[in-house]
Parts: structure tokens; C-alpha cells; sequence
């Protein structure tokens, strides 16, 4: 680890990508750190999270949304909202930003081994369950059936287009996605993504259920999930707060007496249900 | 003297009504002196209230204070009305409130109190340190009978007082709804004496002063958040987009932020004296206010916070303004 | 533990030795308030104070600092900058030498801060018993006492025309080493005499802090209406976090001009409503009940959770201070008995 966690190191932006346009647009960042030593060491696993900083601006905390079953790069999805996302959003090929991390907890890759897996995201939410679905993909044999759920406002809003589309062409992964609204052309389920996990009906035996997305799509969620029968501790989501430091130190983004940056973002429902706090 | 049980027979009347939500006034507090705003719900909370010279606290901040908290589906916000105990001083603040259209004057109900005059709790706590367990202090002409542990002793008024008292205006509240107790002439002026002699002095000494007590402020905004014409949904220094005041704590942010306070209240100060006497580090704020309260009096011959039906200083112009120019 | 016992007179001879290799920083009368600076001669020294305005936490956890210089924009670059050298803090009060063993848990651990646990290894703490403790002192509820010697690395108790000299730690000994001649061993009757100004001490304070049991009691009553009532009069003015020897919360800035700039950590204030509040504009704790509540439940009932001791010391500053006398004794003694 290095000596001071409030320093983060330099990387290069490789590739900037449009996701979604419009009034909340969503960019990815292909980010590689400038010393390669730091980048060959940089090892995380899918869940966690990091500081990316403009200098200059501020940082945000940001889920890593590419597997590290991809060497080389980091991957960053930003939607467009505040101060430091705008100016983030202005970077192009070739410019620097700061990145500290791994922080956070991770989603149970080893412990998950042989179980289905069940995705459910909505518009930005995809992105830290998408670190986990590369990895799942790319090690696809030691996982059981793989069901991704996602849905977005329009099909204009659906980030990972093309992924999406590549993954809908293998025959060992199930994508249900969804709009919200009826739009002319859209031949797929049209509702919202609770509704299509009713329709999807996925079997809770030996599952695990991983879900992200805006505050009251999770809670409709894990309500459907009860209703088919998932118990506590197979539900997951990760959740988010307004964070600082990243390290568990400034006490913003406590919930009870666990703070989502070190001990989350990764939840069990079950650890949900028994902290107090607001969530 | 303010007789007590006028006062709680006012506040159950009022409480009683079907259209007030709560009514905030004073309450005895947890040790020695202190006195703590209290809030009465039910007629029954209003044997609670109490008036004393220890009642320094400016209660107009509180109708500011409403929050708007997210609501349950199907749920009305409760638009009742909030009834508030005023003295003179604090009258003024909701008048000037009302002129500026932050509050609306069917909003509030508005219990009057003349005031002959509190205490100031720095002066209090030099003269008898070690806040003990049983004091009291009642008004008794122009001397406080100040009982501690049952002994009694008198206090020429002047040594206790505030300076905010020594020149008060308005001890009568311009605005109320129920007055409890006779209204009180106002009988003293304000002269800015001590504004003037500040005045004389050097530029370098001047800001050496200020230099010294800004070096002190921890930017604690204990100030803004205790004043009761500070209701900003989002104060300038909050804003980090644009920036207008850095987040650094050094003498350049705190004379940018005590000075741009004091701008932004410019018209609008009452004097209750309230920021002053929450700061924790005793910096002298009320000099600044005054300053330019005076100014203020001089260009424009205005006074804030008088007539509720008058339009706020600096948010109009008459065609005989001293600048040839609107703004 | 070395006991000896130091004169009165000899004590600016103490100061001006450690002058000689550290910065020393102890209460200083500036206007009516005291507060910790630093001082360049043993005369400035005021020692006829209860505590000062400003807890010493701004000295380990300083209120603006720089944690690394830049060079802004795209094409940035980082420069690190210097930690703190060598100091003493003198005179500080049981009561705040504890805070910084509370505050150790949250800057050590997965992360170690090096600014804070630099300055925590290179500060030499020179503790004063307390000998009139003020009405809202309260540190006897958390089984400490005016004059307890655990968290300082030395610690002098006022007997008569002397101190008490207690050494707890090996820092301790170097500076009684160094400046050997200047004490002297202590006598039965000296130890007798600081036993007695600590029970005196103890049995100056009045007022006491029901906390047994409060973190399963906390438990029960969240979402109760007490913490509406409670927090229905804060005014949010953050008075009560700056100056609490164990509030830490801090946010971090970016503060630059277009040719340079520097990160840097502020205290920030958990009661002003955009301490939580998302870039999409959702906040958590929207009232200031929750936030009240959000404050008193770190204190007592959160970190007692992470590291078995609750995070107040029971200075009572902020019981002094709070404008509107939203009392913590108060607030937490009757919490404890709500009925859930």
C-alpha cells in the first residue's frame, strides 16, 4: 500500500466513450496508470471502488466498472452532474487525472463459485455490476446460469450498447433488458425493471441476486425478490453516498456505525435490515 | 416586569387554536443561568414558559428554520401557522422579514413583550463565575434582584446590560398580535458613540484590530445560523460553483466571509446583537453591523425592521436617491 | 512510574529547556479567550484557565491542512509536502490528552493517516491536572478523572509550591532526563498531598452522565420522536462539532488558481444540511433531527460499536457554548430512560 492514502497516483486517459447523450450524459473512461509498476500492481476485485481527482477540481468516488480480468486499464463510468463530473466529462485522449484506490469491499467472487448469478441494474447502476459480469464472463465456466436484468428510461438511455448487444449473442448468458416507456421499434419488455424481474421469474435456488440502480428501484427489487423467495443473505446491492476520503476517516458517509466506503459498498440485504441508519 | 401567567394564559390560547402549529418562546435551562427556547404543542406545555432579563435570545430565527422534510405519498406539508414570543428587539426582525417577503405576516402569530431590558450573559458570567445550580434573576426597576442558592443581591442595571439595551429604541414590539403587559415609551437613542471614537482611528490601527479578531474565527457560522435574517436556502459560502468565499480557514477567508456578511445584512440588521453573543470566540461582530446601520442612517435615513408595509432598503429606488443612477 | 516533584519557580526553567529542540505550544490569554499557540517564552504561559476555547485537536488535526501541492488541469503534476516536526504541547487537560487516544482508532487502522499519526508520534504531551473543574465538566462518567494520568506522557498536578510530576511514558523520561536537575524525588506527604487535590477535584464535579447500557438502549429508540423534540431548536451552527476534542469529520478541496493550487482537509460540520446531500440533489438526513441524532449516535453509540469506547471525554464545551442549551448530560441521560 502506499505510504499516503490522501496522494493519489497519475494515469493517462486512453479512451473516452459516449454511452448516453442528452441531459445526463454518461462517458467511460479507459484509464492506465503512467508508472507501469503501479499498474501491473494495482489489483482489485470486482466491487470495489476508486477516487478518481481532476486537479484542480476535486475528486468523486467512483465504482471500477472493468473486470481485472482485463489487464492493463481501468474502466470508469461518470454520468455528467456536479461540478467535478462537468469537468470530468470535458477530459479527452491523452489527459492526466489522479486515481487512488482499491477502496471498499468486494463482491464474494470466490465464495459465489457454482451459484446462478442474477443481475439487475438500472440506467448508471450497470456499472459496478458490469466489473462483475466481465469477470463472470470471462471465467464462465465456474459459474452457474447467468441472468442480467437491465433497464433504462429510453433505449437511447442504455449504456454498454454494444457489449449488451455482444452478450445477447452468447448462448450461455440470458440479458432481459427493458424501457420504460413504449418507443416504436423497441420489441423487448416495456416497464420497469422490477416488473421484468416479476416476468423473468428466476429461481432462487442456489442464486445469488445482485442488484443496483436509483434508491427506489432497489427497494421494489428486493421486494420482488422476497415474493419469489430469495432469502436475506442472497440479495447484494452496493449503495452510495457523498464521500471524501474514501478511507473511512472524514465521517460523511457513515450508515449506522458502518461506513460505505470501507466496509461497502457491497451490503448484504441482511446487514441492511440490521444496521439503523438512513439509507 | 412581565407577569407570567399572562404570558402562559396567552400561549394556551393561542396553542388551543386549531390553525397554530406550535408556539416558541422561553423556558427555564439545564444549569446555573441558562435560559432555552421552548416549544409548546399542547396547552399543557404552556405552564413551561417563563420571562426573564435572562431571555437574550433572538426567537424570530425560529419561523426561518422550518423545514420542508421529504413527505409520505398522499401526505399534506402542515401549513399551520407558528406563533412566536417577541420582545422589542426581536419584533423587528420578523417586520423586516415580512417586508422582504420571506415570511408571510398570516404565517406567524406574534406574541409581544415590552422589554425593559436583559442581560448580557458574558457580563453575567464575569461577575459571578462558575455557573452554579439554582439562580435566578428577576427585574426590579432599574436594578436585576439576582438570587443564588436563595441569597439575594441587586445590580444596578447599566453594569448588567448589553449595549444593545442602553440605546434601545423599540422596547415596545412593533407587530404583535397579543401584547403582553403595558407598552413602554421608548425613552433612549441610538448615537453610535462608540462607532464614532472607532471611527477616528488610524487605518493601521484599524485593521490591525480587526487583523487580531479575524486570525481568531474558526469559521464556525455559528453567526449565520443563529441569525434571524440569515435564511439563504444556500449561503454564498456553501456554493462551490462558483466559489465565492475558499473553504481554507485564514485571516483572508475571514475577513472576506465577516465582511461579506455583514454586507449582505447591510439594511436588514436589527441589532438584536444575537451573532455577537453565539460567537464562540468573542469576536466583536455587532461593531461591524453598526457601522453600517450608521451609514445606512446617514444616506438614507432608513431603519430597518419598523414598518412591515415599507419596501426592503436596498431591493428598490425613490427618484430622489443620493445616486444618479438606479443601481 | 517515576514520582518527583518540581518547584513552582523551576517551572519556566522546564519551558525554556524545551524550548531548546521543540516548538512549544501551550494556553495563551488572548482578549477574554484562551487558547493553545505557541509561545516563544516561558511569560506567556497563562495557567489560571479552566480549558481552552478551542480544543488542542487543532493542533494534531490542524483546521486547514495541506495535504499535497499540484499543478492544476488536465496536464497536472503533484508535489507532496512536509510533515510537522518535533513539538510539546503543554498544559493540556486530562480530558483533551484522552480525545487523541480516542481519535488514534479512526487515523489508524486499514489506512494509516500520516498527518495525523506523524504529528501523534512527534508531539510530547505535558498534561496539568485539573483543580477546579467548571460546572459542566463531566469526565468522572466515563471513569476518568480531573487528574488522570493515562493518556499524557507526563503529568503535573498543582500541591502548593509545587508540581506533582508523574512520568507514564519513555518520552516522558527523556524530558525529565534532559532537564534532570530541576526535579527532585517526592516524598510520602507529596503523594498524599496530589491524592488529596484529585478527590478534591473529584468531588467538585456536580453533574454526572447516565451511560451504562446506552449503546443497546441507542438501539432501541431510532426512530423515536425524543430526537425530534431534541433537535427541534438546534439552529445547525456547528459551535458543537468544531469545538469537540473528538469530532473529526473533515472534507477535502481542491483550492487553486490557474498556475498552481493545493489540496487541502478542512474541518467540516456534520449539522449543516449539505454535509450529505448527492450530486443528484437527494439528501439522506434532510431534517435536523436526523442529523442531531446522527451526531449523538456516532458518539455513543457507533464507535463505542467499532472500538469499545464511547467518543466523548466530557469536557462540557459544549455544553458552555451551545447557543440555544441543547445539553449533552441532558439529551443523553434521558435518552436512556425513553421507553422504546
Amino acid at each position: 500500500m502506499k505510504e499516503n492514502p490522501y496522494e493519489p497516483w497519475l494515469a493517462t486517459v486512453q479512451d473516452v466513450r459516449e454511452e448516453v447523450g442528452g441531459q445526463r450524459p454518461i462517458k467511460t473512461f479507459k484509464l492506465k496508470f503512467n508508472d507501469n509498476k503501479i499498474q501491473d500492481n494495482f489489483s482489485y476485485i470486482p466491487g470495489q471502488c476508486a477516487m478518481v481527482s481532476l486537479l484542480g477540481m476535486g475528486e468523486c468516488f467512483f465504482a471500477i466498472s472493468s473486470s481485472p480480468t482485463k489487464k492493463g486499464y481501468i474502466e470508469v463510468s461518470v454520468m455528467k452532474l456536479g461540478k467535478v463530473t462537468t469537468a470530468l466529462h470535458e477530459l479527452e485522449t491523452g489527459d492526466t487525472v489522479g486515481v487512488r484506490g482499491p477502496y471498499g469491499n468486494n463482491f464474494d467472487v470466490n465464495g459465489w463459485k457454482g451459484k446462478n448469478l442474477i443481475f439487475i441494474g438500472g440506467g448508471i447502476g450497470q456499472a459496478p455490476l458490469r466489473s462483475l459480469i466481465q469477470y463472470v464472463v470471462d471465467k464462465r465456466k465456474d459459474y452457474g446460469k447467468l441472468d442480467i436484468i437491465y433497464g433504462a428510461r429510453t433505449s437511447k438511455d442504455i449504456s454498454y450498447k454494444e457489449e449488451f448487444a455482444d452478450l445477447e449473442k452468447r448462448k450461455d448468458v440470458n440479458v432481459h433488458l427493458s424501457i420504460d416507456v413504449k418507443e416504436d421499434g423497441w420489441k423487448k419488455f416495456v416497464g420497469f425493471v422490477p416488473d421484468n424481474l416479476l416476468k423473468v421469474k428466476p429461481s432462487p435456488k442456489n442464486s445469488i441476486a445482485i442488484t443496483c440502480g436509483p434508491p427506489i428501484m432497489i427497494k421494489f427489487v428486493i421486494q420482488n425478490l422476497e415474493k419469489l423467495g430469495f432469502t436475506e443473505d442472497q440479495i447484494f446491492t452496493t449503495l452510495e453516498m457523498r464521500m471524501k476520503c474514501g478511507i473511512g476517516k472524514c465521517g460523511r458517509c457513515n450508515i449506522g456505525n458502518l461506513y460505505v466506503c470501507k466496509d461497502g459498498p457491497v451490503f448484504s440485504y441482511k446487514q441492511l435490515k440490521n444496521i439503523y441508519g438512513e439509507r | 416586569m412581565v407577569d407570567e401567567k399572562e404570558l402562559r394564559e396567552a400561549v394556551e390560547k393561542t396553542v388551543k387554536r386549531d390553525d397554530v402549529k406550535y408556539v416558541v418562546g422561553y423556558e427555564k435551562g439545564t444549569y446555573g443561568f441558562q435560559v432555552t427556547p421552548c416549544f409548546a404543542y399542547k396547552s399543557e406545555d404552556a405552564d413551561k414558559f417563563i420571562f426573564s432579563p435572562l431571555c437574550v435570545h433572538n426567537l424570530a430565527v425560529f419561523p426561518m428554520l422550518e423545514e420542508k422534510p421529504p413527505l409520505r405519498r398522499g401526505e399534506e406539508p402542515d401549513k399551520r401557522k407558528v406563533g412566536v414570543v417577541v420582545k422589542g428587539c426581536d419584533s423587528r426582525a420578523i417586520v423586516q422579514i415580512i417586508q422582504e417577503k420571506g415570511l408571510d405576516r398570516e404565517k406567524v402569530v406574534i406574541l409581544g413583550i415590552p422589554c425593559t431590558g436583559v442581560v448580557d450573559p458574558k457580563k453575567l458570567e464575569a461577575k459571578f463565575p462558575g455557573k452554579t445550580k439554582n439562580a435566578e434573576i428577576k427585574d426590579d426597576n432599574d436594578k436585576f434582584a439576582i438570587t443564588i442558592d436563595g441569597k439575594t443581591s441587586k445590580i444596578a442595571k447599566d453594569e448588567l446590560m448589553p449595549d444593545k439595551c442602553k440605546t434601545c429604541e423599540y422596547p415596545t414590539p412593533v407587530l404583535y398580535d397579543i401584547l403582553i403587559g403595558k407598552e413602554i415609551k421608548g425613552s433612549k437613542k441610538e448615537n453610535y458613540k462608540e462607532i464614532e471614537s472607532f471611527e477616528k482611528k488610524s487605518l493601521k490601527d484599524k485593521w490591525q484590530y480587526w487583523e487580531k479578531q479575524f486570525e481568531k474565527c474558526i469559521r464556525c457560522y455559528a453567526c449565520r445560523n443563529s441569525c434571524p435574517l440569515c435564511y439563504c436556502k444556500e449561503c454564498m459560502v456553501d456554493q462551490l460553483d462558483p466559489q465565492w468565499v475558499r473553504r481554507s480557514v485564514d485571516v483572508s477567508e475571514n475577513t472576506a466571509w465577516n465582511l461579506l456578511r455583514a454586507f449582505h445584512l447591510a439594511g436588514r440588521c436589527i441589532g438584536c446583537g444575537q451573532c455577537e453573543r453565539v460567537c464562540p470566540m468573542d469576536i466583536p461582530l455587532m461593531k461591524l453591523n453598526k457601522k453600517i446601520e450608521k451609514e445606512i442612517k446617514e444616506m438614507f435615513k432608513y431603519t430597518a425592521g419598523v414598518n412591515a408595509e415599507e419596501k426592503p432598503l436596498l431591493a428598490m429606488f425613490k427618484p430622489d436617491d443620493p445616486e444618479d443612477f438606479i443601481l | 512510574m517515576d514520582k518527583m516533584i518540581l518547584s513552582k519557580n523551576d517551572l519556566s526553567k522546564l519551558i525554556e529547556e524545551l524550548l531548546k529542540k521543540n516548538k512549544v505550544y501551550g494556553p495563551v490569554k488572548s482578549d477574554d479567550t484562551v487558547l493553545f499557540e505557541e509561545i516563544k517564552k516561558p511569560t506567556e504561559l497563562y495557567l489560571d484557565y479552566l480549558n481552552s476555547e478551542v480544543p488542542p485537536k487543532a493542533l494534531m488535526l490542524h483546521q486547514t491542512e495541506t495535504l499535497f501541492k499540484f499543478i492544476p488541469g488536465p496536464k497536472g503534476k503533484i508535489e507532496p509536502v512536509d510533515m510537522d516536526e518535533k513539538k510539546v504541547i503543554f498544559g493540556i487537560r486530562p480530558c483533551d490528552a484522552k480525545s487523541f487516544a480516542i481519535l488514534d482508532h479512526v487515523f489508524e487502522g486499514d489506512f494509516d493517516d500520516p498527518y495525523f499519526i506523524t504529528k501523534r508520534k512527534n508531539t510530547i504531551l505535558i498534561g496539568l491536572s485539573c483543580s477546579t473543574p467548571g460546572t459542566n465538566c463531566f469526565c468522572t462518567s466515563f471513569d476518568d478523572s480531573p487528574a488522570a494520568s493515562k493518556y499524557v506522557d507526563i503529568l503535573l498536578t498543582d500541591i502548593g509550591n509545587n508540581y506533582y510530576v508523574e512520568v507514564i511514558s519513555d518520552l516522558g523520561k527523556q524530558v525529565t532526563k534532559a532537564a534532570g536537575k530541576l526535579f527532585k524525588s517526592a516524598t510520602e506527604s507529596d503523594t498524599k498531598k496530589k491524592k488529596d487535590a484529585e478527590k478534591k477535584a473529584i468531588d467538585m464535579i456536580s453533574r454526572t452522565q447516565k451511560t451504562d447500557k446506552i449503546v443497546e438502549k441507542l438501539d432501541k429508540i431510532f426512530e423515536n420522536r425524543f430526537w425530534k423534540d431534541v433537535a427541534f431548536k438546534c439552529l445547525g451552527c456547528g459551535t458543537c462539532t468544531y469545538l469537540c476534542p473528538t469530532c473529526h469529520c473533515f472534507d477535502i478541496q481542491d483550492e487553486s488558481t490557474l498556475t498552481k493550487g493545493a489540496r487541502i482537509r478542512v474541518w467540516d460540520n456534520c449539522m449543516n444540511p449539505e454535509y450529505t446531500i448527492h450530486a443528484s440533489g437527494y439528501n439522506p438526513r434532510p431534517a435536523r433531527a436526523n442529523r442531531v441524532r446522527n451526531r449523538i449516535y456516532h458518539k455513543y453509540n457507533y464507535y463505542p460499536k467499532n472500538f469499545d469506547v464511547i467518543a466523548c471525554v466530557g469536557c462540557g464545551r459544549c455544553i458552555d457554548l451551545c447557543p440555544v442549551n441543547i445539553d449533552i448530560i441532558d439529551v443523553v441521560t434521558k435518552a436512556g430512560e425513553v421507553k422504546p
